[in-house]
């Protein structure tokens, strides 16, 4: 011990060097071991999977949330917007649900629009509505898409977070923590569908929670209670009698942009293979 | 032995850099924080809390019997009251004089709190042809052609309501 003390075998450049490597090691492989510990013993609960899929979770009565679109019912009034605004104070040029006009022409062009979200309506006066005048042809197919956050099971936009603020309720509901987020923007750029927002107001992330605050109060949420055409339907999708469980087990349902795997829990009828 | 002493100098700098992450990180993680996942578990309450605006049309007919009265009798039920006239929860505040500070929104500083209707672009919401709307609904080109049609005089001030009753859509 005291010679070794007393009597470096190695110089003081060698000594920082080795603690540098040292340092460096332990970092890497350390994190190696932690990422690996976290992969191997953080397995989901065995009705994960389960809840995942919609079914109850097991000695539970929590409801899972389910929302199907009727793109085929849509009119296109903006109602939904307009209560979604209203109901959860989103800011000017910002929405939380919106709706998209589809048409399609003779030459295989389209022309996707949404004026303010759809929250003035769609109407001939509405800018490049007079496309098919400059294109000397009539449209020859529309229809309008709703849109809205998916709520996905595998959700990108929790998992960039760094602050933990993005989290999924045991309904399967997709929440921020308003107090937690640091408006860093991550799950902004991460979320393939445009969900989300920053809102000007608070810096923070924004995005529809399928108002939350409405359906745990019993409630359906703003959206859905003012569609006019029944386009919008949102229920508890374990319990097999609600009304969206007749309706999903009744009708050809997709998802938008299923080749990411997201596995969206807000679910599309009549959804054409044209819509991004 | 000398050395002994640089020894415990670098470990007592790595006790004092630990508690210091250990006192910060206890400062600054919420106590629920990971209780139910990588996140705050009193956020869900926080996000459960915040207090519905849209009240539906059977709280709006509480009040209102004149109009709800001859509106659920009429041809007009799909879209609900606060379709056209905005969340009734404001108006229902403004109107019994409770404290609508807490609410930043353009709404309020309405008359009675609601959406101001105009009689022609509520209508025009539902009602105006375009292509891509299923025609499900009696749509009309334009109102000035609408009029027109129908024998009368279009000018700027026209509106829908001018002959419909927007609540039943009797034609007045």
């Amino acid at each position: 011990m005291t010679i070794l003390w007393t009597k470096p075998e190695i110089s003081r450049r060698e000594f920082f060097e080795k603690c540098a490597e040292a340092g460096a090691k332990t970092f890497v492989f350390g994190g190696l071991v932690v990422t690996t510990a976290n992969l191997l013993l953080a397995q989901d609960p065995p009705d994960a999977r389960a809840r995942a899929e919609g079914a109850p979770a097991k000695g539970t009565n929590v409801p899972i949330y389910g929302f199907v679109v009727d793109t085929t019912k849509c009119i296109g009034c903006g109602s939904c917007v307009r209560a979604c605004r209203d109901e959860n104070n989103v800011p000017d040029g910002f929405t939380r649900t919106w709706v998209e006009q589809y048409t399609f022409f003779p030459n295989g062009e389209i022309i996707v629009n949404s004026p303010n979200g759809g929250a003035d309506g769609f109407g001939e006066d509405i800018p490049n509505r007079n496309m098919p005048e400059e294109l000397g042809q009539l449209p020859v197919r529309g229809f309008f898409v709703p849109k809205l956050c998916n709520h996905c099971i595998n959700t990108p936009c929790i998992q960039v977070c760094p602050v933990g603020a993005s989290y999924v309720t045991k309904e399967g509901v997709v929440l921020i923590d308003q107090e937690r987020c640091v408006g860093c923007g991550y799950c902004v750029q991460a979320c393939p569908f445009g969900s989300r927002y920053i809102n000007p107001q608070t810096n923070t992330a924004d995005k529809c929670t399928w108002c939350y605050h409405r359906i745990t109060k019993g409630m359906l949420p703003a959206c859905v209670q003012a569609c006019p055409a029944k386009a919008r339907i949102f229920g508890n999708v374990s319990d097999p009698n609600s009304e969206i469980s007749q309706i999903l087990a009744n009708n050809r349902v997709q998802v938008l942009k299923s080749y990411l795997g997201t596995n969206p829990r807000t679910r599309y009828i009549g959804l054409d293979s044209e819509v991004i | 032995m000398n050395s002994a002493k640089h020894f415990i100098r670098l470990l007592a700098l790595l006790a004092i850099a630990a508690a210091a992450f250990f006192i910060v990180r206890s400062r600054v993680v919420p106590a629920d924080f990971g209780k139910l996942g990588h996140f705050r578990a009193s956020a869900i309450a926080d996000a459960a809390a915040r207090e519905p605006r849209h009240l539906g049309s059977a709280a709006c007919a509480e009040c209102h019997s004149d109009i709800s009265g001859p509106w659920s009798k009429g041809k007009h039920t799909v879209p609900q009251c606060e379709n056209c006239h905005g969340p009734g929860m404001l108006h229902v505040k403004v109107v019994s004089e409770d404290s609508v500070d807490a609410y930043p929104d353009p709404i309020k500083k309405n008359k009675n709190a609601l959406r101001p209707t105009t009689g022609i672009r509520e209508c025009e919401w539902c009602h105006l042809k375009t292509f891509e709307r299923p025609s499900i609904l009696k749509s009309i080109t334009s109102v000035g052609e609408h009029i027109t049609a129908m024998g009368g005089t279009f000018t700027p001030t026209s509106k829908c309501t001018d002959c419909h009753n927007p609540h039943t859509t009797a034609v007045k």
